[in-house]
C-alpha cells in the first residue's frame, strides 16, 4: 500500500489552526503538500479557493496535479465556528455552515478521488469535530454539519475500501486555535475543568493522529478518532 | 524511537497479537516485559527478540497478577505503558454454554485486565502517568452470535475503558481501547477447526467478507498501540479505536 509513503497532499484549511499543523507535520514527515484555503498558506504550493465552490476546488486540484503531481492524500480541515442560539441560525447561515463543512469536504472528495480511483489506492482524512458525538450548546449548525461529515466518511470509507482508497476521520476536541476566540467559554477555566485532562487539545495532538491515519492506519475504514481531552469518551 | 526510556509490559505477549505489540514496542526503544500465562519456547523468544523480560503469570489470578508486577518493576522500574492484550475465546450456542467455561471467558478478559490495572496503577502514580491500552474486540462493540461470553466480556473492557477514561485521565494515566476486526493470529487456527475447513479457507472467507478485501495484520495494531503510548497521542483518553477494515456492519 504504497499510499502510506509520502507523495502529494493537499490540504484544505491549511492558513491556520489544525489544518496549518497538519500541512507543517505532513512537510516534516516528506509529503508535498499543498494548501487549499481562503488566505495565503505556508505550504509549498498555497492555492486560494473557496471549498464551498465546487469548479474552484476543482481548478485547484488540477494546479496541484500539474505543478506537484496528482495528491494520492486529502485532508478537509476547512471550517468555521460560531455559536448561536438555534432560533438565530437564519437560513442562509444553515446553508453556509453546511457548505463549508459537508460541502467542503465533498468538493475536495469529488476533485481528487477520480485520480485516487485510477490508480486505485489513495488517502482521506475528514477532519470532523468531537461536538458530532456529544453535542454542544447553541451551536446546531455547526454540529449538524461536523455530524454529517462524519456519516459522510463512514459511507465512504466503506464504499471506497475495496478500491483502495481509505476513508477515515479525526473529530478533535476543543483545541487551542484561533477558531476558539480568546474570550471564548471554552478557554474558560470552568469548562477546561471539566474536562478529564483539564486542557485543551493541541493542534499538533490532532496533527500526530492525522498522521498515524495516514502513515499506519492501514486497517481503518469510515472510521473516527477523536483527540478530545475527554471531552467526548 | 518514540518511546526511549520507556517500560512497557504486555499480556499474552508471546503469540499473535501481543507478539507483534512487545516487537513493535521494543522496536520503538520500550523496554518490554512479556507475560503469558505459562512459560514456553514462544515467550522466550519474544523476551529474546525485544530483549526484554518474561512476566509468567495468569492474569486471572490476582495474587499471581501482583507478584509478576511487583517483579517486572523491580527490573524495569514503574510501567510507564500496560497492554493488556491477553484473551480467552470459546463459543457456544448460549444455552449450551458450560457455565464454568463461561465465566473463564469472563474472567480471564475482563477482571485479567482489571487485575492488571489495578496492579500497575501504583507504579503508574508514582511516575506521574501513564498508558493503557486494552485489546477489546469488535464482537464486543456489534456481538456475535455464539459469543455470549466473549462478546460480553470485550463489552465489559470497552465500558471499563470509557468509565477509567474519565477516571484515570485526571491523573494523566491515559486509558483508551483497540477493538480491532479479525485479524490474521493463531485463533484463526481454531476457527477453522471449527469449520471444518483449512486455515487458508477460512482466512480466504473472512477476507472477503471485510469491505477492504483482506484480514488485519497483527502489525497494524501493533503500530496503532505504538501511536497511542506516544507522545502525540496525549489528547486520546476513553476512546475505542476500531481498526476492522470496515466490517462493524457485521458480517454479510
Amino acid at each position: 500500500m504504497n499510499s502510506t509513503e509520502p507523495g502529494v497532499g493537499l490540504v484544505t484549511g491549511a492558513a491556520s489552526g489544525i489544518g496549518a499543523a497538519i500541512a507543517k507535520l505532513l512537510a516534516e514527515r516528506g509529503w508535498r503538500v499543498a494548501g487549499l484555503d481562503l488566505d495565503s498558506s505556508a505550504t509549498e504550493l498555497s492555492l486560494q479557493a473557496d471549498v464551498t465552490d465546487r469548479t474552484a476546488v476543482q481548478a485547484a486540484v488540477d494546479r496541484v496535479a500539474e505543478e506537484l503531481g496528482p495528491p494520492g492524500l486529502l485532508i478537509t480541515a476547512a471550517g468555521v465556528y460560531r455559536q448561536l442560539p438555534v432560533e438565530d441560525i437564519d437560513d442562509d447561515t444553515w446553508r453556509r455552515m453546511l457548505a463549508i463543512h459537508l460541502g467542503g469536504a465533498a468538493n475536495a472528495c469529488w476533485a481528487a478521488l477520480p485520480g485516487m480511483l485510477a490508480r486505485g489506492e489513495g488517502t482521506i482524512v475528514t477532519i470532523s469535530s468531537e461536538l458530532a458525538l456529544a453535542g454542544g450548546g447553541n451551536d446546531a449548525h455547526y454540529v449538524a454539519a461536523k455530524g454529517a461529515i462524519l456519516g459522510f466518511t463512514r459511507s465512504l470509507g466503506l464504499e471506497l475500501a475495496p478500491r483502495g482508497v481509505r476513508v477515515n476521520s479525526v473529530a478533535p476536541g476543543p483545541t487551542d486555535t484561533p477558531l476558539i476566540a480568546a474570550d471564548s467559554p471554552s478557554r474558560a477555566p470552568d469548562y477546561l475543568a471539566t474536562l478529564p485532562l483539564g486542557r485543551l487539545v493541541t493542534p499538533d495532538e490532532v496533527a500526530r493522529t492525522v498522521l498515524y491515519l495516514v502513515e499506519e492506519g492501514t486497517y481503518f475504514a469510515g472510521q473516527t478518532i477523536s483527540p478530545n481531552a475527554g471531552a467526548a469518551i | 524511537m518514540r518511546l526511549e526510556g520507556k517500560t512497557a509490559l504486555v499480556s499474552g505477549g508471546g503469540q499473535g497479537l501481543g507478539r507483534a505489540i512487545a516487537l513493535r514496542l521494543a522496536a520503538e526503544g520500550a523496554r518490554v516485559a512479556v507475560n503469558d500465562r505459562t512459560p514456553s519456547e514462544k515467550v522466550d523468544e519474544v523476551v529474546e527478540q525485544t530483549k526484554g523480560v518474561a512476566a509468567i503469570a495468569d492474569v486471572s489470578d490476582p495474587d499471581a497478577v501482583n507478584r509478576m508486577v511487583a517483579e517486572v518493576e523491580e527490573r524495569l522500574g514503574n510501567l510507564d505503558v500496560l497492554v493488556a492484550n491477553h484473551a480467552y475465546m470459546t463459543m457456544a450456542p448460549f444455552v449450551e454454554h458450560d457455565p464454568d467455561d463461561w465465566w473463564r471467558n469472563v474472567d480471564v478478559n475482563l477482571s485479567g485486565t482489571f487485575f492488571l490495572i489495578r496492579a500497575v496503577l501504583p507504579g503508574m502514580r508514582r511516575r506521574g502517568g501513564g498508558r493503557i491500552a486494552i485489546i477489546a474486540s469488535e464482537f464486543g462493540v456489534v456481538g456475535w452470535a455464539n459469543a455470549t461470553a466473549y462478546a460480553a466480556s470485550k463489552a465489559g473492557l470497552i465500558s471499563m475503558t470509557k468509565t477509567l477514561g474519565r477516571e484515570l485521565g485526571p491523573e494523566n494515566i491515559l486509558v483508551n481501547a483497540i477493538a480491532p476486526g479479525i485479524m490474521d493470529t493463531p485463533q484463526l487456527d481454531v476457527d477453522a477447526d471449527d469449520a471444518g475447513v483449512s486455515p487458508e479457507e477460512i482466512r480466504r472467507r473472512y477476507a472477503a467478507e471485510s469491505p477492504i478485501g483482506r484480514i488485519g495484520r497483527p502489525e497494524e495494531i501493533a503500530a496503532l498501540v505504538a501511536f497511542l503510548a506516544s507522545d502525540g497521542a496525549g489528547a486520546l483518553v476513553g476512546q475505542i479505536l476500531q481498526p476492522n477494515g470496515g466490517t462493524t456492519r457485521g458480517p454479510g
